[in-house]
């Protein structure tokens, strides 16, 4: 591979790109590819808008919680009251 | 020790703090909070771990117990959620070797459809469109374009979904989803860069 980006080099690279994870020098390769392919350009724009619409995702109206199942797990921790073994930190 | 270390310095951190300080001191309200914020991806994600929607309620009621009795212990060195789902994750897996089954997060699938877009020199066969008016309350047959994602992450294989919730939807660190869900970085990236693009080719189909 040289030192120009073919869109192939892109498109492998775009997750990390949209995740903040790439290096100054691909990065900046990336951006002089952008510069002048509209395709990538499109195709960067696209992986964020998918990580965008999969973010908001996760705030799908959720309902409020039935007091029976929130009873039903209180019940549980004081019948059981001395703590396990520490899962983590 | 620097200061970072002991909590994440962020707004959310602090208020992170106290909502942990009010969940360990059992107040009602704080745990109603965090079950609805945090029961549903739990109950997705038990799911996507044990291939069962019954169990997965289960699994995600023990893990609330195991959650309430220990939040004590709780010292922020991991965001809360990262903590919440390592304890479900442990719970889940509890679950399946009681039930004699195996957990495992190989995908099976190879590559992402991705390779077959580029030509020999490396260049797009055929142009990624703009799309334009990607909303999450944009209609297209019938349903809005958020009903239409989260149906096609129900349709993703199980680790591709399950890597997905963690990371994608909650938010969670890269080292946070490989922690919880006891998988390498490598195997998460791959999982995560397919399942991405699985969902890109279903929004792009919507956008065709
Ligand atoms: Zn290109």
């Amino acid at each position: 591979m040289g030192v120009r980006f073919t869109c192939k080099d892109v498109a492998a690279r775009a997750d990390a790109l949209i995740d903040g994870e790439l290096g100054l020098w691909d990065r900046l390769r990336i951006h002089l590819h952008l510069a002048i392919c509209k395709g990538c350009d499109h195709f960067i724009h696209q992986m964020r808008q998918t990580k965008a619409m999969i973010r908001a995702s996760a705030a799908l109206p959720d309902e409020e919680p039935a007091p029976a199942a929130l009873d039903a797990i209180l019940a549980r921790v004081a019948a059981e009251p001395e703590p396990e073994p520490k899962p983590d930190g | 020790m620097a200061k970072a270390s002991k909590s994440r310095m962020t707004v959310e951190g602090e208020d992170e703090g106290r909502f942990v300080a009010a969940l360990a001191a059992g107040d009602r309200a704080a745990f109603a909070e965090a079950y609805r914020r945090y029961n549903p991806p739990m109950v997705r994600l038990a799911a996507a771990i044990l291939r069962n929607q019954a169990s997965a309620e289960e699994v995600a009621q023990d893990a609330w117990v195991s959650i309430l009795k220990n939040i004590g212990g709780f010292e922020g060195r991991s965001s809360l959620a990262a903590w919440i789902f390592t304890i479900l994750t442990n719970a889940a897996r509890s679950r399946a070797r009681r039930d004699g089954r195996q957990v495992s997060f190989d995908d099976g699938g190879e590559g992402n459809g991705l390779a077959a877009a580029f030509d020999g020199t490396g260049h797009w066969k055929e142009m990624p469109a703009l799309w334009e008016e990607v909303t999450p309350e944009r209609m297209i047959a019938g349903r809005n374009l958020l009903q239409h994602v989260s149906a096609a992450i129900d349709r993703l294989p199980e680790a591709q979904r399950a890597v997905l919730i963690l990371r994608g939807q909650q938010g969670l660190e890269a080292a946070e989803v490989c922690a919880a869900l006891g998988i390498s970085e490598g195997n998460m990236r791959v999982l995560l860069h397919r399942a991405r693009h699985a969902l890109r080719r279903e929004l792009d189909r919507l956008m065709g």
